[in-house]
């Protein structure tokens, strides 16, 4: 469980991180999104005690993250830094960080082989690791001391197809697992398939905080494309949709329905004798959905990603 | 502290600072015996400044030596901003109070060792080259080299402090050579007591009275307090700065 209570946090003129209240609970995989610069990765320091609020506070279990002495046992982290020191070997990085906190050598070797990461990756220094080795020697470390919180700062950054699979599939089982599971993305779409819920944040602030399947829901977006034939069958059959409150716009030889479903536009077309050749629900992306709800907040065009990520 | 001690001996440039330490001791102590024999080369015998010490050889070494050393303290923290890992060891360790005391804990001990070592290498390469002009009573060289560590791990652990005060290695670096060197030189240059005495309750000025053995300005002992009180500053004050500091 994760506590964040009015969390602030100002450097200088810009404002990373607005009022924040939400709660993270476990047993579930939270998507934590929002466009670059959003203040994803500034408020998961701050849990971690890295960044000095400027007001508010943040709880995990309960607990100060600060005033807690052997942390690796509470929280795990993956920051997009990878913070290993670049002339130091993965296994060497690991071992220090398990001795700081109690914990016993042979789980370095049981993390390893749990991110798949073979002795010869794991003794290579820190400066020569590849993105995706640096993110599963990340995830290593988050997994030392078998803690029931994990926080991950976009950890499919960099990763390949299979490596991004992997993660889904891991996240969702270590949410299973019955711990608290916090990733953060400023894509969407990575979301729609691992989390259970999401909390979105824009400029700061938090702009929803949904289960996922609430927040696809809560979109009226969703509608029905119908394709004919007979354009004017089809134009009397997109009045009479019209006329039950549906809203249809014309697009080059077909018609999209919103406000209906697929179930009367099909009856009603059976009803009038309208021949049709395509009648398909449309699911709004999550994407787009996202990109509504963010749509006032982005702080950078989409050309210049990566401008606000740290 | 287990950690630090990983962190510290897992990175190959600790050692090639060992192996730095030691040849500049050995260079450092050699020539100073050359000049002590040189210097009792005059033709006239009263002028000649007579046997030598090796524990006074050992010291005056540390002046140059004292800096390769303090990298040490320096790096133990300043490699930690600019590669990024004070953010892992800090999530390690939230406590700074913490990281810190067991920084200084290894960094202290190690420098400690190693001012043994040197302290050893600098009595070992100056004894042969003194010849006739040297002397090496084993009591007093032991109590010496024992000081030159003492000396050392002082001022290795003030370097860390400084440095997670400050964050660069560099500006760190300046500021000690200021407090060691440039500062106290300054203030004895013009030879008026009161800036002297000033002079005395520098660091390195402190330092070398303990060093040196002196009974003035004040006893050998207290000059190993003033150097520690420094010390201790140092640490409170780089405690402070990294609570106070986003990471
Ligand atoms: N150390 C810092 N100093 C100044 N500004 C920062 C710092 N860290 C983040 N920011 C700013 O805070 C905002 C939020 O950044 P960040 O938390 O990295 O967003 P996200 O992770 O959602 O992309 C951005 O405008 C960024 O430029
Ligand atoms: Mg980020």
């Amino acid at each position: 469980m994760i506590t964040i209570r009015a969390l602030t946090k100002r450097f200088g003129d810009v404002t990373a991180v607005d009022d924040l209240t939400v709660e993270i609970r476990p047993g579930q995989v939270t998507g934590f999104l929002g466009p670059n610069g959003a203040g994803k990765s500034t408020t998961m320091r701050m849990v971690l005690g890295l960044d000095r609020p400027t007001a508010g506070q943040s709880l995990v279990n309960g607990r100060d993250y600060r005033t807690l002495r052997h942390p690796l046992h509470e929280v795990g982290a993956l920051l997009d830094a990878t913070g290993v020191h670049p002339a130091r070997s993965g296994v060497a990085h690991l071992r220090a960080m398990a001795r700081s906190n109690g914990v016993p050598a042979r789980r370095v070797t049981e993390v390893l082989d749990l991110v798949g990461l073979d002795a010869r990756a794991a003794g290579k220094p820190g400066r020569a690791l590849s993105l995706g080795m640096g993110q599963r020697l990340g995830i290593a470390g988050a997994l030392l001391g078998d803690p029931p919180v994990l926080l991950l700062d976009e950890p499919v950054n960099g990763l390949d197809p299979d490596g991004v699979r992997w993660i889904r599939g891991f996240t969702r089982r270590l949410a299973d697992e019955g711990r608290t599971v916090l990733v953060s993305s400023h894509l969407m779409s990575e979301m729609q398939q691992t989390a259970d819920r999401v909390v979105v944040m824009g400029r700061g602030r938090l702009v929803a905080d949904a289960p996922l399947a609430e927040l696809i829901a809560a979109r009226p977006a969703a509608s029905v494309r119908i394709r004919g034939p007979e354009p004017a069958a089809l134009a009397a059959l997109g009045d009479r949709l019209a006329a039950e409150g549906a809203t249809v716009t014309t697009d080059g030889g077909g018609m999209s329905v919103a406000g209906s479903t697929a179930g009367r536009v099909g009856d009603l077309a059976h009803e009038m004798g309208v021949r049709l050749h395509e009648l398909a629900p449309v699911a709004p992306s999550l994407e787009e959905a996202f990109l509504e709800l963010t749509a006032d907040s982005v702080e950078y065009a989409a050309g210049a990603t990566g401008g606000g990520t740290r | 502290m287990a950690a630090e001690w990983t962190k510290l001996w897992s990175v190959r440039s600790t050692w090639w600072t060992l192996l730095a330490a030691v040849l500049t001791m050995a260079a450092t102590s050699a020539q100073l015996a050359i000049y002590a024999r040189n210097a009792n080369t005059d033709d006239d015998p009263a002028n000649n400044p007579g046997v030598v010490g090796v524990g006074e050889i050992v010291a005056g070494s540390l002046e140059l030596t004292q800096y390769v050393v303090l990298a040490l303290g320096l790096f133990a923290i300043t490699s930690e901003f600019t590669t990024g890992t004070i953010r892992t060891t800090l999530r390690c360790t939230p406590s700074r109070g913490r990281v810190l005391a067991a920084k200084a804990v290894v960094v202290g001990a190690v420098t400690f060792g190693l001012g043994l070592l040197l302290g050893t290498v600098g009595a070992v390469t100056a004894r042969p080259v003194l010849g006739e002009w040297g002397r090496a009573p084993l009591g007093g060289t032991v109590a010496d080299v024992v000081a030159a560590a003492a000396y050392l791990a002082l001022i290795g652990v003030l370097a860390l402090g400084l440095a997670a005060a400050l964050r660069g290695a560099v500006l760190a670096l300046t500021v000690l050579f200021a407090l060691l060197m440039i500062v106290p030189l300054s203030l004895q240059e013009p030879d008026i007591t009161v800036l002297t005495r000033i002079a005395d309750a520098f660091p390195g000025v402190a330092g070398n009275h303990f060093l040196a053995g002196d009974t003035e300005p004040y006893p050998a002992a207290a000059g190993l307090l003033v150097l520690a009180a420094w010390t201790a500053a140092a640490l409170a004050l780089g405690r402070w700065a990294l609570a106070r500091r986003d990471a």
